[in-house]
């Protein structure tokens, strides 16, 4: 711990220097994503190896003697895809970050109160009434949005005693409603057995339905979302001493929680109504990030938005190419890669809080 | 600064926790909310800050009712330090510390200004963090932590400074570090502090005035030496004190007297010759056995005495410094007589006290039955050159009982009286 100081220091003393490092990072990753792929100059599938001139030529458009459906792999599937990563691990980590402030514990994700579960029984129903083909593509993440809110507002409910929100019923009550909600999706699945195929990569989460629309609907208020929670840092970190010293640092505790639960809520629930429930990258994606820059959600909050944002980027390009010629769901790869990291940290923290 | 708390009423359901409570906090003064567990300390604080709701115009803040103020306005001008600060999240000294400034910050986008850093810099300075500042607050003591709290606080720039019990989990060196910080703010900042103490001494020693709280209603207020008599603080604790003159201070100071299990008065007499503070824990022992006690001859302001004015047992006494005279002799010889039983304490003998052996050989020769306390070697008592000593080998040698013990004193006063 004693030898890490100075250098975690330094980024914790210049956290305007971090931000743009992170911004770098997820620039460059996205560029990175766009070159792996099946077509691309990076990754598996040998028949359409590209060279880095060639994919560039295909994204501007600039080389006619290039097949056309170069253009349209990068333009209509790949980089819709990686905006839709990176706006979905951006909201999952701003989220993650708030729930964790919320609930003063850094166990809590943006799905505690309930957002996946409710989420999870309305993308299941859409399966199982069959809507897709009427009302297109939108059906599923309009059910599993509403739904997702449905439940917030139940978990919320219960979780509130005379206009007064208790955390640790909320996260109480957060858990009962989601062991509930697990059993009906379940329940569904069974009786969905033929679609119940078309649910598995949506309960993995999976980047594979990205298209425009999607990033478009997103992103305004995936970019206001994270805003407010940044904007409400300083009574995050008052509020992380507990209510009562949030209030005497001026602070209104009650409101606090209720703006950054809608919040936190709202984005987490955006974020899985289209890619389906994508583990972990929420809960350690701030873990990561206040191990490098500390608590002050001032600071926390935009890097783990930023780098929540580049994780997911990384995570779907891995999805995408790790098995030559099938996609695994990002769901997967978040947990497989996430959970071990995480277990390495949480020792690495462990050990360093010994010595030190 | 006018801070007035007026009729204030404060109620959980049924359980009615402050009952018009009315006092004012004065200007640059360090006030003590004292009280028993339960009297309601903490729920005044808490109503002061408005954590807790109380009825319009109970508090005043500078002749503005409390409930018109902004919460930042609220927050500016107190500052709280709780009993204990923790946190799971790894938050640097100076994060906490630079939180105080939440009420001032008034723009959401903008950091901290250069001001704003000055103002932290200069808090942890006075509350003596600086040197913590880049350390992570959770992996700091309870002392350390505590001092930081108070440079958070006072990064708040507040007019009163409200302390919840901030010695609590603090080691002795803490608690006086503690409080020696609390009061250099107090003169040096002309800092307001209103602060919940549990320890007596603790506050007698630096507080101006204490205000009392028993079962929610304010009980006194005043100076240490006018709050803390023996009857208030046993209408209040429940416990039997005395009060005491710290001498290195000046300030008052209690320690508690009798212990709970005094056995009921059987009237049995027992007169003690004693001095130098040699006497008090025999006549305390004594005195809880339910025996009548008298002692003599002390001087007054020797220790002994003022534990026997404690106890309220009749002394032979004769003015500070003298020799006793031929008069506080005889009431001595008088109070002996009347005692089947007198006990010598090991008192260091000098020409002015020698009397008091020479008691002993009265009573012995009146046939009453002496028990003398014996140190080894008995030189260590005797400032008449060898004298004392030869006086209380006599004494042992006519008949009196020989003990080298306070337990063996008091078994020989047992088995004698039963």
């Amino acid at each position: 711990m004693k030898a890490r100081g100075p250098r975690l220091s330094f980024l914790m003393r210049n956290p305007g220097l971090f931000m743009i490092l992170l911004a770098a990072v997820l620039i460059a990753s996205a560029f990175a994503a766009i070159m792996i792929g099946s077509l691309g100059p990076i990754g598996p599938g040998d028949p359409e190896r590209i060279s880095f001139g060639d994919a560039f030529d295909a994204i501007i458009g600039h080389d006619d003697d290039l097949p056309e459906y170069y253009a349209s792999v990068f333009w209509d599937v790949r980089i819709p895809r990686i905006l839709l990563a990176g706006l979905v691990g951006a909201a999952l980590a701003c989220a993650g970050t708030a729930m964790q402030a919320v609930f003063r514990n850094p166990m809590a994700d943006p799905f505690i109160v309930g957002v996946s579960s409710g989420a999870a029984v309305g993308a299941a129903s859409a399966g199982l009434i069959g809507l897709t083909v009427a009302v297109g593509a939108f059906t599923a993440p309009v059910l599993a949005f509403a739904f997702a809110l449905v439940t917030v507002l139940v978990v919320y409910r219960m979780g509130s005693v005379g206009g007064r929100i208790h955390v640790d019923t909320l996260l109480l009550s957060g858990v009962a409603v989601a062991s509930f909600l697990g059993a009906v999706v379940s329940f569904l699945i069974y009786f969905a057995r033929e679609d119940y195929h078309q649910l598995i990569p949506w309960l993995l989460g999976s980047m594979a339905v990205a298209r425009w629309s999607y990033v478009w609907i997103l992103i305004l208020p995936v970019a206001i979302g994270c805003f407010v929670v940044f904007m409400y840092g300083r009574e995050l970190n008052a509020l992380l001493l507990g209510e009562e010293t949030a209030h005497n640092l001026g602070a209104n505790p009650e409101s606090l929680k209720r703006v950054m639960l809608t919040v936190a809520a709202l984005l987490a629930a955006g974020a899985v109504a289209f890619t389906g429930i994508i583990g972990f990258v929420g809960l350690i994606v701030p873990h990561m990030m206040r191990m490098v820059v500390g608590a002050n959600h001032r600071v926390l909050v935009p890097a783990a938005t930023l780098f929540g944002a580049s994780f997911l980027i990384w995570a779907d390009a891995i999805s995408r190419t790790i098995i030559p010629a099938q996609e695994l769901p990002v769901g997967i790869i978040t947990a497989l890669c996430g959970g071990p990291f995480f277990l390495y940290l949480l020792h690495r923290s462990k050990a360093g809080r010994v010595v030190g | 600064m006018r801070l007035t708390v007026s009729n204030l009423s404060f109620s959980f359901g049924e359980a009615r926790i402050l009952k018009d409570v009315s006092f004012e906090v004065m200007d640059g003064e360090l006030l003590g909310l004292m009280g028993p567990n339960g009297s309601g300390k903490t729920t005044l604080l808490r109503c002061m800050t408005r954590y807790l709701p109380s009825d319009a115009r109970a508090i005043m803040v500078d002749m503005r009712p409390l409930h018109t103020l902004t919460e930042r306005e609220v927050a500016s001008t107190f500052a709280v330090v709780p009993q204990s600060s923790s946190t799971d999240f790894p938050f640097t000294v100076r994060d906490i510390v630079a939180m105080g400034r939440t009420p001032h910050m008034r723009s959401r986008l903008v950091g901290p200004s250069r001001e704003d850093s000055d103002i932290v810099n200069r808090s942890m300075d006075q509350a003596g963090c600086s040197r913590l500042a880049d350390r992570t607050f959770s992996g700091l003591s309870g002392g350390e932590r505590q001092r930081v709290v108070i440079a958070r606080a006072l990064a708040q720039e507040p007019k009163v400074l409200l302390l919840d019990e901030p010695t609590v989990y603090l080691d002795i060196s803490g608690q006086f570090e503690m409080m020696d910080l609390v009061r250099r703010l107090n003169k040096e900042r002309e800092l307001t502090v209103v602060a919940v103490l549990h320890d007596i001494n603790l506050a007698a020693r630096y507080c101006d005035r204490i205000a009392l709280l028993s079962q929610g209603r304010l009980e006194a207020i005043g100076r240490p030496a006018e709050v803390f008599d023996p009857d208030t603080i046993m209408g209040v604790y429940g416990v039997d004190v005395a009060v005491r003159r710290d001498p290195f201070t000046g300030t008052v100071y209690i320690m508690p007297k009798a212990s709970s299990t005094r056995v009921a008065s059987h009237g049995r007499r027992v007169h003690l010759l004693c001095g130098g503070g040699t006497g008090g824990p025999l006549m305390k022992s004594l005195f809880d056995l339910g025996y009548s006690v008298s002692a003599g001859v002390l001087n007054v302001l020797d220790s002994d005495y003022e534990c026997a004015k404690d106890l309220h047992i009749p002394v032979a006494a004769e003015v500070p410094f003298a020799q006793i005279s031929a008069e506080s002799h005889a009431e001595n010889l008088r109070m002996a007589d009347e005692a089947p039983l007198v006990i010598v304490s090991p008192f260091p003998v000098g020409p002015g006290n020698f009397r008091n052996l020479e008691a002993a050989r009265h009573a012995l020769e009146s046939g009453k039955k002496v028990v003398i306390m014996v140190r080894d070697p008995v030189s260590e008592v005797d400032f008449v050159g060898g004298k004392a000593s030869e006086f209380i080998k006599g004494l042992i040698c006519s008949g009196a009982i020989e003990v080298k013990s306070l337990d063996d004193a008091i078994e020989r006063v047992r088995s004698l009286s039963r």
